[in-house]
C-alpha cells in the first residue's frame, strides 16, 4: 500500500507549490467588479463600454468630457481654434504632455492613432467615425480595394505588399485632411462643418497610442497585403499610456490593476492610488463579494437582483425624505447627503443606485416591401406599424415585466440628455386610434372571424417576434406585447426566441417582423441615435429606407445656427417616431450600480452617463 | 510497461487528430460570425471581409490544416511558421493569443482539478472504509447518505451554498478570485464532493466484498487483528476500482470545471472554453480541445502505469 500513496504526495506538493508561487498582490484602493473583462486596451478598435472607460485612464485624447456636467475640457491639447468656416481645427499639444515612458506626446502621435483607426486593415469598429475629416471615406475605399485586388492578384511578396503600402501612406498624406503643423500642432480638416466635433474628439477611439511601441507589434503580411496588428503591447510591462494612470497587470478574464502614471502632467487628476478591476461572471458571487468587502463598486448590477435590491434602496429613500430633501437644497450632492443619513436597517439598502444610462431599448419593425421567404410585409406600410406602436402600453411593460424603475422611452435620444434639444411627444398608448389606423391601412375582419382580412381577403399573418434568449427579459416582453397586440388590435404573434449569435444573424439577413434591439449614444448630439435609421446606415436592421428623413439629416448638417439646427433634428426624430415608426422605443436603459455612499464617490449621475476610473475617490473610515 | 507506453504513444496523434476533426466541423456550424460582436456597433462590412482573409476564416478547409499545421508545429518544421505550437490569436478576445490564454488558465484549472480529486480520495477512502467495516451502523448511514446528496446535487448549488455559509457568513474563506491557498478550499470541495461521494461508495462494497474472501479468513486465522486485515489485505484490493476510476475521474474534474470556475470567479480554462463556444471563437476553441484531448491520453496512461504498477497480474493492452 506505501507505494500508492507516493503519486499523491507527489500531487499535493505541486499543488501547494503552485499555490504558493501565484502571490496575490495588496488590496487596491478601489475594486471595481466588472461581469466581462475588457475586450481590448487597443483605443482604436474598441467598442464596449468597459473598454472605453478604461481607455479613458490609459490614454487621454486631445479632449475630454466632463463626467459630472459634460462639457468639453482641454487634455492632451491646451488650446484649439477653428476656422471662419468651421471645417479646420487646429489644435495644440501642451508642452508637458508625456507618454508613461516619459516620451512627450507629439501631433505626430494623434496622426498615427487616426490613421491606424481609418485603415480597413485594423478592424476598427469606429472606423467609419472618422469620414467626416475631408478624404477619408475615399481613402478608406481605396485601400480596402487595393488589397483587395493585392490579395486576389498574381503577385504575393514582401516586397510588394511594402510597395503598396508605401503608396497607401502616401495617399494619405497627400489626400486625408489630417496633418501634424509641427510637434505640438495637429490641424484637422473637415469635408462639411461638425457642430459636435469636440464631443467626437473626447471619444476614447480617438486617443493617441505610442507608435513606437505599436509599431514592434505590427507586421505586413505578405499573403493579403495588410497591416496585421498583434497586441502585446495591451499587457502590462510593453504597455505605454499618456493618461493619468499606467497598467501594471492584466491577467485573461481575471483582474486588470492601474497605478499613477509618474508623467501624467497633472497629479491631482488621479483620485486613488491604485485601481483593480475584477472580472466576476457569476451574478451571485458578485453580490456577496460587494457584501463581504472585497469589491467597492459594481458597474451593472444584473437583471436577477434589480427589482428586490431597489425597491429596499427606495425604501431606504422613502423613509428618510424629509432630511434628504433638506440636505438636497442645501446644495449637497445625493451621495453626500446619502452617507449623511443614519446607516440603513433590516430591509433597507442605500449601496444600490438605480442610474438613467444613454441609451434607449426598442424594438426593430421590420419595414422591408416582402419578408425573406417573398411573403408580403403588411409592416411595410407606416399605419401598420404606427398601430402596433399605439396599442404597446409601455408604462405597464416597465412596472409589470422589468420592474426597475426604468424611464418609459417615445423617443430614441434619452430627454434632457443634450442640451439645447427638445424631444418630440411620440405616439403614446392608444388603442383606439391604433385600431382605426391597421383598419385605414384596409386590415378589417371582413367574414367575422375575428381575423383581420386585406381587401383580398388575405389574412394578416402571424407577427414573427424575434429575439435572443440570453436574458429572460426579453421573452417577458413579448410575452406581455403578444397580449396586448392581441386584446387590441385582434392579431397574433409567434415569439421565436434565438441564441444571440443565431439571433444576430436573422436580424442582419431581415428575417423577422418584430425584433428587439437598443442602442447607446457615442457623443452628445442627436445623430448619434437618428443616424441609425439613414438609408445608407451599416445598423439599420429596419430595412427603413426614406429619402425624406435622409434629407432632414443632411440639411440640418448643412445648417450652420445651431440653435435652428437642433430645431430640425427635432423634426426629423419627430418624422421618424410619429410618423414613419421603424423604431418603436419602449423604455431609456438604467444602470444598476452597488457602492456605499459612504466608502466611495466619484461616481457621476449625468444623463450621458461616462464614469471615469480616475474620478472614483475611497473615504476612509470616519 | 515499455511496449505498453509505446503503443499508447503511437496512438495518441490519431486520437487527438479524430477529436480535433470532429470538434472543427461541429465548431464551424456553429450559426454567427466570430469576428462581430454580439451587440453594439457592427463594423463596415470591408473591414469584416479583410478580417476573414487576415484570419483565414472564408475557407474551411484552408482553415483546417493551416490551424493543424500551425498548432502541432509541422508548418514550422518545413519552415512555414516561425514558432512551433502557435494556437492563434483568439477571435473574440483579440488582445490575446490562445497560447497566452492557456499558459494563464491550464494551471489554474490543474491546481484545481488535482486538489479536486486529492480531497475526493481521501474523503472518499475514509469514509468507504468506515462503512464497510461497520456496515450499515450509524456512521455508515450518515456518511453514505451525504455520498447520495454528493452525487446527486449539481455543484453550482453546493458552491453557491457553501459560498453563502464559509465565505459571506462565517467570513472563513474569501468570495471569489485566485491567487492565495484559502481561494483554492471552498472551489476545490465544491468540485471533489461527485468524486469523494462515487469513491466512497466504491470503496464501501470493496471493503464489504473482501472482508468476506478466503484470503481476509485466511489473515484472521493466522491470528492478525481485525484492522490489520483490513488495511494490509482487504483496502489494498478494494481500492483497485478507484484507482482505475481516477483515470476518468481526473478528466472530468479537469475538462467539468466550468460551473465551479463561475460560481468562485476562478480564472481557469473550463469558462474560457464555455465562453469561446458561444462567441464561436474557433481558434480559442481548437486550441483547448487539442491541448486538453492530449493531456487526458497522457493521464489515462499515467493511470494504467500506476494500476500495472500496485497490482502487476494485470495485463494491459
Amino acid at each position: 500500500m506505501p507505494k500508492i500513496i507516493l503519486p499523491f504526495v507527489a500531487l499535493l506538493a505541486a499543488v501547494v507549490a503552485a499555490m504558493l508561487l501565484d502571490r496575490p498582490a495588496p488590496r487596491a484602493d478601489v475594486v471595481v467588479a466588472q461581469g466581462s473583462d475588457c475586450f481590448t486596451l487597443d483605443p482604436q478598435r474598441m467598442s464596449y463600454m468597459q473598454d472605453l472607460r478604461m481607455a479613458r485612464s490609459l490614454y487621454e485624447g486631445l479632449v475630454r468630457m466632463d463626467g459630472q456636467t459634460a462639457e468639453i475640457l482641454p487634455a492632451a491639447a491646451e488650446s484649439w481654434t477653428s476656422s471662419e468656416d468651421g471645417r479646420t481645427w487646429t489644435f495644440q499639444i501642451r508642452p508637458d504632455a508625456r507618454w508613461s515612458n516619459g516620451d512627450p506626446v507629439t501631433a505626430d502621435d494623434f496622426v498615427y492613432a487616426w490613421r491606424r483607426a481609418i485603415m480597413p486593415d485594423t478592424a476598427a469598429d469606429y472606423s467609419g467615425f472618422f469620414n467626416g475629416i475631408q478624404g477619408v471615406p475615399e481613402f478608406f475605399t481605396w485601400r480596402s480595394k487595393a488589397t483587395g485586388d493585392y490579395a486576389s492578384g498574381e503577385v504575393h511578396s514582401p516586397e510588394a505588399a511594402e510597395a503598396l503600402l508605401e503608396e497607401t501612406n502616401q495617399r494619405f498624406e497627400e489626400t486625408v485632411g489630417l496633418k501634424a503643423l509641427d510637434e505640438r500642432t495637429l490641424e484637422v480638416t473637415l469635408s462639411e462643418p461638425i457642430p459636435y466635433f469636440l464631443d467626437l474628439c473626447a471619444f476614447a477611439v480617438l486617443s493617441p497610442v505610442h507608435p513606437a511601441t505599436v509599431e514592434q507589434y505590427v507586421r505586413l503580411n505578405p499573403r493579403t497585403g495588410m497591416l496585421e496588428q498583434e497586441h502585446g503591447w495591451t499587457k502590462a510591462g510593453a504597455h505605454v499610456g499618456n493618461g493619468p494612470y499606467q497598467l501594471k497587470r492584466w491577467r485573461y478574464k481575471r483582474d486588470l490593476r492601474l497605478e499613477r502614471n509618474p508623467e501624467y502632467w497633472n497629479p491631482t487628476m488621479a483620485a486613488a492610488d491604485t485601481i483593480e478591476v475584477r472580472c466576476i461572471q457569476d451574478p451571485n458571487t458578485t453580490v456577496l463579494a460587494f457584501q463581504a468587502g472585497t469589491v467597492d463598486w459594481v458597474t451593472d448590477l444584473m437583471a436577477e437582483y434589480r427589482a428586490d435590491m431597489s425597491n429596499q434602496m427606495k425604501a431606504y429613500q422613502d423613509k428618510h425624505s424629509d432630511s434628504l430633501k433638506t440636505m438636497l437644497s442645501q446644495g449637497l450632492e445625493l451621495d453626500e447627503a446619502l452617507s449623511d443619513l443614519p446607516e440603513p436597517e433590516d430591509g433597507e439598502r442605500r449601496d444600490v443606485h438605480v442610474v438613467p444610462a444613454f441609451g434607449t431599448f426598442y424594438f426593430s419593425l421590420n419595414c422591408r416591401d416582402q419578408l425573406v421567404g417573398g411573403r408580403d410585409n403588411p409592416l411595410k406600410d407606416p399605419r401598420v406599424r404606427r398601430a402596433l406602436a399605439r396599442s404597446i402600453d409601455k408604462q405597464k411593460i416597465v412596472d409589470l415585466v422589468l420592474r426597475t424603475g426604468e424611464a418609459v422611452a417615445e423617443t430614441l435620444v434619452p430627454p434632457n440628455s443634450i442640451p439645447g434639444y427638445v424631444s418630440p411627444a411620440g405616439l403614446g398608448f392608444d388603442p383606439e386610434r391604433a385600431k382605426a389606423e391597421l383598419a385605414e391601412a384596409g386590415w378589417l375582419d371582413r367574414d367575422g372571424d375575428s381575423i383581420l382580412e386585406d381587401p383580398d381577403g388575405t389574412p394578416f399573418p402571424t407577427i414573427d417576434f424575434l429575439y435572443s434568449t440570453g436574458e429572460p427579459r426579453y421573452r417577458d416582453m413579448g410575452l406581455a406585447m403578444r397580449d396586448m397586440w392581441s386584446r387590441h388590435l385582434g392579431l397574433e404573434t409567434a415569439l421565436r426566441g434565438k441564441d444571440t449569435k443565431a439571433y444576430k444573424e436573422d436580424l442582419k439577413g431581415g428575417d423577422f417582423m418584430v425584433a428587439r434591439g437598443g442602442w447607446f449614444g457615442d457623443y452628445g448630439d442627436p445623430t448619434t441615435f437618428l443616424d441609425l435609421s439613414l438609408s445608407t446606415d451599416g445598423n439599420n436592421d429596419r430595412g427603413y429606407s426614406s429619402e425624406a428623413f435622409d434629407a432632414m439629416l443632411a440639411e440640418a448638417a448643412r445648417e450652420r445656427d445651431p440653435e435652428r439646427r437642433m430645431a430640425q433634428l427635432s423634426e426629423a426624430e419627430r418624422f421618424l417616431l410619429e410618423e414613419a415608426m421603424p423604431i418603436l422605443p419602449i423604455y431609456h436603459y438604467a444602470t444598476t450600480y452597488m457602492y456605499e455612499p459612504a466608502r466611495l464617490r466619484g461616481i457621476t449621475r449625468h444623463p450621458r452617463l461616462e464614469q471615469n476610473l480616475w474620478a472614483l475617490q475611497p473615504i476612509s473610515d470616519r | 510497461m515499455l511496449p505498453l507506453i509505446a503503443r499508447r504513444l503511437v496512438q495518441l496523434p490519431f486520437i487527438v487528430l479524430a477529436v480535433y476533426t470532429i470538434t472543427f466541423v461541429l465548431a464551424w456550424l456553429i450559426p454567427g460570425n466570430p469576428l462581430e460582436n454580439p451587440e453594439g456597433r457592427r463594423p463596415a462590412p470591408e473591414i469584416i471581409a479583410a478580417m476573414e482573409q487576415q484570419y483565414n476564416l472564408s475557407d474551411p478547409v484552408d482553415f483546417y490544416f493551416s490551424y493543424l499545421g500551425n498548432a502541432t508545429g509541422i508548418s514550422w518544421l518545413i519552415g512555414d511558421a516561425a514558432y512551433p505550437f502557435d494556437l492563434g490569436p483568439s477571435l473574440q478576445q483579440r488582445d490575446w493569443t490562445v497560447n497566452e490564454i492557456l499558459m494563464d488558465g491550464i494551471p489554474v484549472s490543474l491546481v484545481l482539478g488535482f486538489s479536486a480529486i486529492l480531497i475526493a480520495t481521501v474523503v472518499g477512502l475514509g469514509a468507504g472504509v468506515i462503512g464497510g467495516l461497520r456496515a450499515n451502523s450509524i456512521a455508515d448511514v450518515s456518511t453514505q447518505s451525504i455520498a447520495l446528496i454528493g452525487i446527486s446535487l449539481p455543484s453550482f448549488v453546493t458552491g453557491a451554498a457553501l459560498l453563502i455559509v464559509f465565505a459571506a457568513w462565517l467570513k472563513w474563506f474569501p468570495v471569489g478570485g485566485w491567487g492565495s491557498p484559502s481561494d483554492l478550499v471552498l472551489p476545490a470541495i465544491t468540485l471533489s464532493l461527485p468524486f469523494a461521494a462515487y469513491i466512497s461508495r466504491l470503496v464501501r462494497f470493496g471493503m464489504l466484498e473482501q472482508m468476506a474472501t478466503d484470503h481476509a479468513r485466511t489473515a484472521r486465522a493466522k491470528g492478525l487483528s481485525e484492522r490489520r486485515v483490513a488495511m494490509r489485505h482487504a483496502l489494498k484490493n478494494a481500492f483497485l476500482p478507484v484507482l482505475s476510476y481516477l483515470g476518468p475521474a481526473t478528466a472530468i474534474a479537469l475538462t467539468g470545471s466550468f460551473v465551479v470556475e463561475k460560481v468562485f470567479a476562478v480564472p481557469g480554462i473550463g469558462q474560457h472554453f464555455v465562453d469561446g463556444v458561444l462567441a464561436k471563437d474557433l481558434t480559442l476553441i481548437m486550441g483547448v480541445v487539442l491541448v486538453y484531448s492530449t493531456l487526458l491520453v497522457l493521464f489515462n496512461l499515467v493511470v494504467d502505469v500506476m494500476y500495472r504498477w500496485v497490482d502487476p497480474r494485470i495485463e494491459l493492452t
